[in-house]
């Protein structure tokens, strides 16, 4: 039998289609694929309701249910798994509406907003970390930003071989500072090219070649942008004396115009005096 | 030959769970402690890949349809010569890769052996009109005839299956809509050309699917060293 490319293509796509009778769902339309799985658009009929239905081969059936018991604000929510009559592994989740943080950057957003939705992220990851699940595959078209303003990390890895080139760190083994490399190459993503020397060195840091010197944990990696946030030096980088001069100045503004108003005050009193 | 008794039966709603019963020896297994793959699975090899690496010759060597045809034999009888099969190691690529790379390597020596006895050790190149407008690169050909192949046999399995098991009225409306080239009819349509329901024609399709998918899983673990280099396969093509 010949097949031309487009029967050929057509084939592909719905072989690959999930059969969900006997199942709450309908499905409605492919909405993005990638190493892991496909995610569809469905209709839960029961709850009226439209899910987004992720379908994995059946090997990542044990994986796929301990992302499931994820339960975090920065994680989307599993309502269910359940098995294909292929083996496949199906699982419906929030349908989240909202932006890719890829697009959800093109609207170019404050510095402040910027490190909010990373901290977000920053948040999800060591949550997740904690409980021995990693991402393998952080990059920006993997979060989502909710029309509340709330983020979501999606797509969590389960491959034993994943990575965004970009994205993806020079480790042969993919495990938590695999993750750490990532949290820095979306946090260099997210910066303009003028942006504070403190965060680009932060970002710089999680991204070492050397496993052992970036940041051991995302919340040390949060820590740091805490610090910088807050005015404070960070570990990344040893900033030249000038540069904590006029950071300690700026920090303590209030303080310094007030010690500068009360010497001026006894100066002029000084003055005075000898008039 | 594929088992057919073994394949999953008919499924009615929701359908049994579990994976697809396996009815073909992977090529690690069918190697197993000898040196040489058994005949089953040479043939196997053959069905899928004779095609691509004729393709991949024509477009990557610019053999005219005879030399390639006959390059194409003699990779498959060097092959089998040689024990090319049975020296494929999986830690390092995919059966599909090493298969092409071997190709590559024994049509290049072939063509380098052939210009050399040419007077004057020119290299003329046979025009071949089907591919110089195609903007596809020959590994890119390669793949694409890979999946062709794939699904063409997958298909011969299912419209087999579909006959042993009187099921040729699923096939009939499943070629008419999966297979049409060009407008495609809707289901009412089909349901009216066939007297059924049209939620029969929803069933029908979806059974059909399921199991060309399971007769390409199949296909893909009689050419594949193990469940890693399957499931990678099935990346490639489902992706």
């Amino acid at each position: 039998m010949e097949l031309n490319d487009a029967v050929l293509d057509h084939l592909r796509r719905v072989a690959a289609l999930p059969d969900l009778t006997g199942t709450r769902y309908e499905l409605e339309s492919e909405i993005g694929r990638g190493g892991m799985g496909v995610v569809y658009a469905a209709r839960d009929r029961q709850l009226d309701r439209r899910v987004a239905l992720k379908v994995v081969d059946s090997a990542l059936a044990g994986e796929a249910r301990l992302i499931a018991r994820l339960e975090h604000p920065g994680i989307v929510p599993i309502y269910e798994t359940g098995t294909l009559p292929d083996g496949r592994v199906f699982y419906a989740m929030k349908l989240v509406a909202g932006a890719r943080l890829d697009h959800y950057m093109a609207g170019a957003p404050s510095l402040g907003e910027r490190l909010r939705v990373l901290r977000r992220i920053g948040e999800a990851l060591s949550f997740a970390h904690a409980r021995g699940v990693i991402h393998r595959d952080l990059k920006p078209q993997n979060v989502m930003v909710g029309g509340f303003g709330e983020i979501y990390v999606m797509d969590w890895g389960v491959e034993a071989v994943a990575g965004t080139p970009a994205f993806r760190g020079p480790d042969a083994h993919l495990d938590r500072l695999s993750d750490i490399y990532s949290l820095g190459a979306m946090l260099q993503f997210m910066l303009a090219d003028s942006a504070p020397r403190a965060l680009l060195a932060i970002a710089a840091k999680a991204m070492r070649e050397d496993p052992a010197a970036r940041y051991p944990d995302a919340p040390a990696f949060l820590a740091d942008i805490e610090r910088f946030q807050e005015g404070l030096g960070v570990e990344a980088w040893s900033e030249p004396i000038w540069h904590r001069l006029r950071r300690f100045t700026s920090r303590n503004a209030v303080l310094l115009w007030l010690l500068a108003a009360y010497a001026g005050v006894k100066f002029l009193l000084f003055f005075l005096k000898i008039l | 030959m594929l088992k057919r008794s073994a394949l999953d039966p008919d499924t009615t709603m929701g359908g049994p769970h579990g994976q697809f019963p396996s009815t073909q020896l992977s090529l690690l297994e069918a190697a197993g402690s000898g040196d040489t793959l058994p005949n089953e699975a040479l043939e196997r090899v053959s069905a899928l890949y004779w095609k691509p690496v004729y393709r991949f010759i024509r477009v990557k060597f610019r053999k005219n349809n005879e030399d390639a045809k006959d390059l194409t034999q003699s990779f498959f009888a060097a092959a089998l010569q040689r024990d090319l099969f049975a020296r494929f190691d999986p830690a390092k690529a995919s059966f599909r890769t090493y298969l092409r790379m071997a190709v590559e390597r024994f049509a290049a020596s072939q063509h380098a052996s052939a210009s050399r006895q040419k007077r004057g050790g020119g290299v003329e190149f046979e025009p071949v009109e089907e591919y110089v407008a195609a903007a596809e690169s020959p590994e890119e050909v390669f793949e694409r005839e890979w999946q062709r192949q794939l699904f063409a046999l997958a298909l011969d399995d299912l419209r087999a299956h579909c006959e042993a098991r009187g099921k040729q009225l699923q096939f009939e409306i499943f070629e008419a809509y999966d297979l049409a080239d060009g407008d495609r009819p809707s289901y009412a349509e089909l349901a009216a050309r066939h007297g059924v329901a049209e939620a029969a024609v929803t069933n029908y399709l979806a059974w059909a699917r399921r199991m060309l998918r399971q007769f390409v899983t199949e296909r893909l673990r009689g050419v594949t060293a193990g469940e890693r280099d399957l499931r990678g396969e099935m990346r490639r093509v489902w992706s």
